[in-house]
């Protein structure tokens, strides 16, 4: 994997100078080397060496214990998914058994004034049972009125009773046309 | 052959999270990778990290190595490392730049480690640009072509050998005075 001693040096030089001179800066080069060969660099602690070695150590359990813990969740999931999948799978084969046709959902509703009324072309009979269920409506106002003042004799809860009934009749009557 | 044989093998030990094949590389790399660090940084506590640092990384991209030298990828990282390091000495710079009484009284990191002697040559390198020793330093301690240092530092290879060259013969002569 060096490359470097399969490197010439000097033709790499006379590239760029003549020859003489390429030797020459061959040269300085060599002997520039030199020196640093002869002035080493301090070494590394032992005990650095081992630090490196525990932080390494160290660091690949980590990465391992990651790397299960990671794989733990991804089997979780794939185990979820694949769950998911079947019931799905399941259940568009149990709906697409189904013969009868999809019904949409229908909302009724319910007038609560009577179609009558409403259909009715006779103008002149509809206002006869208004102005009868108008007169009725103050007729009952006024004995309310009696009620609340007392006029009766003290006899309200009867009257009362009775004023419920006559309202009850009078709106079915009204309501039956 | 062989030796490249074994390293490939290793590689591919450590691609597998096996512990005892990073081991071997941290015992095959520690001594030159800590001479780079050391000879461009002048400090054995920041090499130390910056060792440490470098082989946390290798553990986390040993996944992206695709083939090819392995000291140009390595060395790849640690230049990175190295450069990481500069720029955040330049910010601790500026910041003790604008509190000077700080600057004072803190020590930078380019001031030696207690107790540390510097060594003739770690001296005389600093009178080299940064550009230059790192050129050095790289092509020293990563056993590095001409070719794939061009190749990483993004450069024509022209420039390399000239830069190399002339900073090599500039130390040469700073040694020899």
């Amino acid at each position: 994997m060096n490359r470097r001693k399969e490197e010439n040096v000097k033709k790499l030089f006379e590239k760029f100078m003549e020859a003489e001179q390429a030797e020459k800066a061959v040269e300085d080069i060599r002997k520039g080397e030199q020196i640093l060969r002869e002035n080493p660099a301090p070494q590394p602690s032992d005990e650095l060496i081992a630090g490196i070695k525990f932080e390494i150590a160290k660091g690949l359990l980590l990465r391992q214990t990651d790397v299960s813990g990671f794989r733990k969740t991804a089997y979780k999931i794939a185990a979820v998914a694949a769950a998911v999948m079947i019931l799905a799978a399941i259940s568009i084969k149990f709906f697409a058994k189904v013969d009868k046709p999809y019904k949409a959902v229908k909302f009724e509703y319910v007038s609560i004034i009577p179609t009558s009324i409403w259909e009715s072309d006779d103008i002149a009979t509809d206002d006869t049972d208004l102005a009868i269920l108008n007169a009725e409506v103050e007729q009952i106002e006024g004995e309310m009125l009696a009620l609340q003042s007392d006029e009766n004799g003290g006899n309200s809860q009867r009257a009362v009773t009775e004023l419920e009934m006559e309202l009850i009749e009078i709106d079915s009557n009204f309501w039956k046309g | 052959m062989a030796e490249s044989d074994g390293l490939a093998r290793i590689i591919i030990g450590c691609k597998k999270g096996d512990g005892e094949c990073f081991s071997q590389i941290v015992d095959i790399y520690a001594s030159r990778c800590y001479g780079y660090f050391y000879r461009l940084t002048g400090n054995s506590n920041v090499s130390d990290d910056l060792l440490s640092e470098l082989f946390v990384k290798l553990v986390e991209k040993i996944s992206s190595y695709k083939g090819g030298s392995f000291e140009s990828w390595l060395f790849r990282i640690a230049s990175n490392i190295f450069h990481d390091y500069l720029r955040g000495k330049q910010r601790r710079k500026k910041l003790l730049e604008v509190h000077k009484k700080q600057l004072e009284s803190e020590p930078t990191e380019t001031k030696r480690s207690e107790g540390e002697q510097f060594d003739r040559l770690q001296i005389q390198l600093k009178k080299l640009d940064t550009d230059t020793q790192e050129l050095i330093m790289l092509r020293f301690y990563s056993q590095m072509s001409f070719k794939e240092i061009a190749a990483m530092r993004a450069e024509p290879i022209g420039t390399t050998l000239a830069k190399l060259h002339r900073g090599l013969k500039k130390l040469r002569e700073v040694m020899e005075c």
